[in-house]
């Protein structure tokens, strides 16, 4: 087990090293340089030298190699371009003060999303079974369906018209009531409707594919000779065919990880929650690419650590999947998967 | 091939929207009291049903019929073209990638594996901050700003060309990792082989027999695509980065009914959200009726379960 976690964990570091190389080169693929960027306008102000000097001073005459490294180290506040353009503060000082917003909403809406979805998914594959009313088995998948392709942000803004006008003492937007020291409680119901929105979509999904599996799982053999000994149908639900389908259910839900970062996005600019991702927004309107850049590698970096989190998990529940390939093997995050999952 | 009812409907919801959008120009003609250039202070936030404005009217008095039906062009222009540049430079690195193996297959589906990582709105993002219309208006030659209206008082369709770029930049992926799956299972099969032994060239192999024989797959991927690009556009209109007021779109539609919702007017924000969804869905159950169509047994689900009783 030791051996896979290493291995595993050694196979993240190349992806976050691309990562890196990937964000450094979209700093280079804008037009001009960043010292372009920098003084805008005003750099018809400034002699050849000064500008010159400017650039020597951000190691942009340096060769790309070197300029790498410096922006690497940089990502401490030692460079220009480790700084955010807005206030001049270290990009990663900047970050952190809204990482622990984005952790709390992610982790509130992947509880939600498991909740929500295995308890959906159930009820979808239970009137699937035939064993109810027949129109309530579409009626749930439609359902389904429509949740998984709105988008987040949609339906947000439909939840925070509503409640505004429905349900007033639930708070829509923000971390905590302004002027207010931020409390567990205040915080707490300040997350309740960001989190459920963001997790719906990832419910729907998890549901759709409980309802597959379940469905899946009723056609084989060792059902038909359960029932053929002559255990009751819902022995067999819960007894045979749930144990079957529950375990990829584990696998998928640790994969809603990197989808549910990723929609979070959105989300956040949505309901004014102080995170990563309208730190994301606001310095794409302010192009201040330094932050936007290291905010790409933070990004990634934290999508491979929960797909990688979420392969270890898997293979601990699983353990077949202990000595081969796991389940997402790292390569492809589902995090591609539609912005407003 | 029997198509399933998922299927059927699927591809009957698109026509329809397809529909919308090819006809815009006839069902709402330009000059037209539910143009989306109509403004009418007079008529502002009317309700679904007034007469004149079957789904009502938003806090300028745009007509929102009039709006979905031009948002419609403007969504799936962008959501086509996007998926068409996606598939196409997504298939063609995946299926290269497969085709030569070794160090370049490793490279090549390690880039792509590394972008993959960055969730595709940061990575939007990013890439619409340095792809600005403004720089991009700049850098173009002439003969092509011209093609695409733009004057010293607006960016014209150049707002369009970013977002398609910028969107099929980060859904390329997708399609490049499909293709690369797809060409290493049918690379060992006998009849790429027969061909290889017959003399053919790797771009004839790929052009000739690896990518029609793929082709259902690159389809439904197409499609899938098709939606994911419409949720970014939407998303960045949305944010305000995407196409702007001049292009009306589905986004931009939800952008503004921001205004209107304070106001309580929830139709404004009801119904391009209800297009969006109606087109994600469509795709969506298209989806599913064609690629995730398992091998079904005789004795299926109803079977088993009737013989309980």
């Amino acid at each position: 087990m030791t051996g896979l976690i290493l291995r595993r964990c050694i196979s993240a570091v190349p992806l976050i090293f691309l990562v890196s190389v990937f964000a450094f080169a979209l700093i280079r693929l804008v037009p001009g340089d960043p010292v372009d960027v920098l003084l805008g306008a005003s750099e018809k102000d400034l002699s050849p030298e000064q500008v010159a000097a400017l650039r020597h001073e951000m190691g942009l005459d340096q060769p790309p190699v070197k300029q790498y490294l410096a922006w690497l180290a940089g990502f401490w506040g030692e460079g220009e371009l480790g700084r955010s353009y807005r206030d001049g503060r270290p990009v990663l000082a900047v970050i952190g003060e809204r990482l622990p917003a984005t952790v709390a909403l992610v982790g509130t809406s992947l509880v939600l999303a498991g909740t929500l979805g295995i308890a959906f998914g159930l009820a979808m594959a239970w009137a699937a079974t035939g064993r109810t009313v027949s129109y309530w088995s579409p009626i749930l998948r439609m359902a389904a369906l429509f949740l998984y392709s709105a988008p987040g942000f949609w339906l947000a803004s439909i939840a925070i018209f509503c409640v505004g006008r429905w349900l007033p003492w639930l708070p829509i937007s923000g971390l905590n009531d302004p002027g207010q020291a931020p409390t567990l409680a205040s915080v707490a119901q300040h997350v309740l409707l960001p989190a459920s929105i963001l997790s719906l979509r990832r419910a729907a999904k998890l549901a759709l594919f409980i309802r597959a599996m379940v469905l899946e799982e009723m056609s084989r053999d060792y059902v038909l000779i359960a029932l053929a000994k002559g255990l009751s149908w819902s022995a067999v639900l819960a007894r045979h065919i749930l144990r079957n389908s529950l375990l990829p259910v584990v696998a998928l839900l640790g994969l809603s990880l990197p989808a549910l970062l990723g929609g979070s996005v959105l989300i956040e600019t949505v309901f004014a929650w102080p995170g990563m991702g309208r730190l994301a927004v606001e310095a794409a309107f302010g192009r201040n690419y330094p932050l936007l850049l290291t905010l790409v590698v933070v990004y990634g970096a934290m999508v491979v650590v929960s797909t990688l989190i979420a392969d270890l998990l898997y293979s601990l529940v699983d353990p077949r999947l202990r000595e081969t390939q796991a389940i997402s093997g790292l390569s492809g995050s589902p995090a591609a998967s539609g912005m407003a999952s | 091939m029997s198509m399933s009812s998922a299927t059927i409907t699927g591809i009957t919801l698109l026509a329809a929207l397809a529909a919308m959008a090819l006809l815009a120009p006839w069902l709402v003609p330009p000059g037209s009291p539910i143009h989306p250039a109509s403004i009418d202070l007079s008529a502002c936030n009317c309700p679904v049903g007034t007469p004149g404005h079957i789904l009502g009217t938003d806090h300028l008095g745009r007509d929102i019929f009039g709006q979905a039906v031009w948002g419609a062009r403007a969504s799936l222009a962008v959501g086509l073209m996007a998926a068409a540049v996606a598939v196409s430079v997504g298939s063609l690195w995946g299926s290269f990638s497969a085709l030569s193996g070794g160090l370049v297959d490793m490279i090549m589906m390690r880039i792509v594996d590394g972008l993959l990582s960055i969730p595709s709105i940061v990575l939007l993002l990013a890439l619409q901050a340095l792809v600005s219309t403004p720089a991009l208006a700049g850098v173009l030659p002439a003969p092509v700003l011209e093609a695409l209206a733009v004057t010293n008082y607006s960016f014209g369709l150049l707002p369009l060309v970013t977002v398609v770029l910028v969107v099929s930049a980060t859904t390329w992926l997708e399609a490049a990792r499909l293709a690369h799956a797809q060409v290493l299972a049918v690379k060992q099969q006998e009849y790429v082989l027969a061909a290889r032994a017959l003399g053919v060239g790797a771009s004839g192999m790929l052009m000739r027999h690896l990518l029609p024989n793929a082709r259902v797959v690159i389809v439904v991927e197409a499609a899938l695509l098709v939606s994911d690009a419409v949720l970014m556009e939407s998303g960045l209109s949305f944010l305000g980065l995407g196409l702007g007021p001049g292009i009306p779109s589905w986004g931009g539609m939800l952008a503004s009914a921001q205004t209107a919702l304070i106001q309580g007017n929830w139709w404004a924000a009801v119904v391009p959200g209800l297009f969006i969804t109606a087109t994600v869905l469509a795709v969506n159950l298209i989806g599913e009726g064609s690629l995730a169509r398992t091998p079904r047994r005789k004795d299926s689900v109803k079977d088993v379960s009737a013989m309980s009783f």
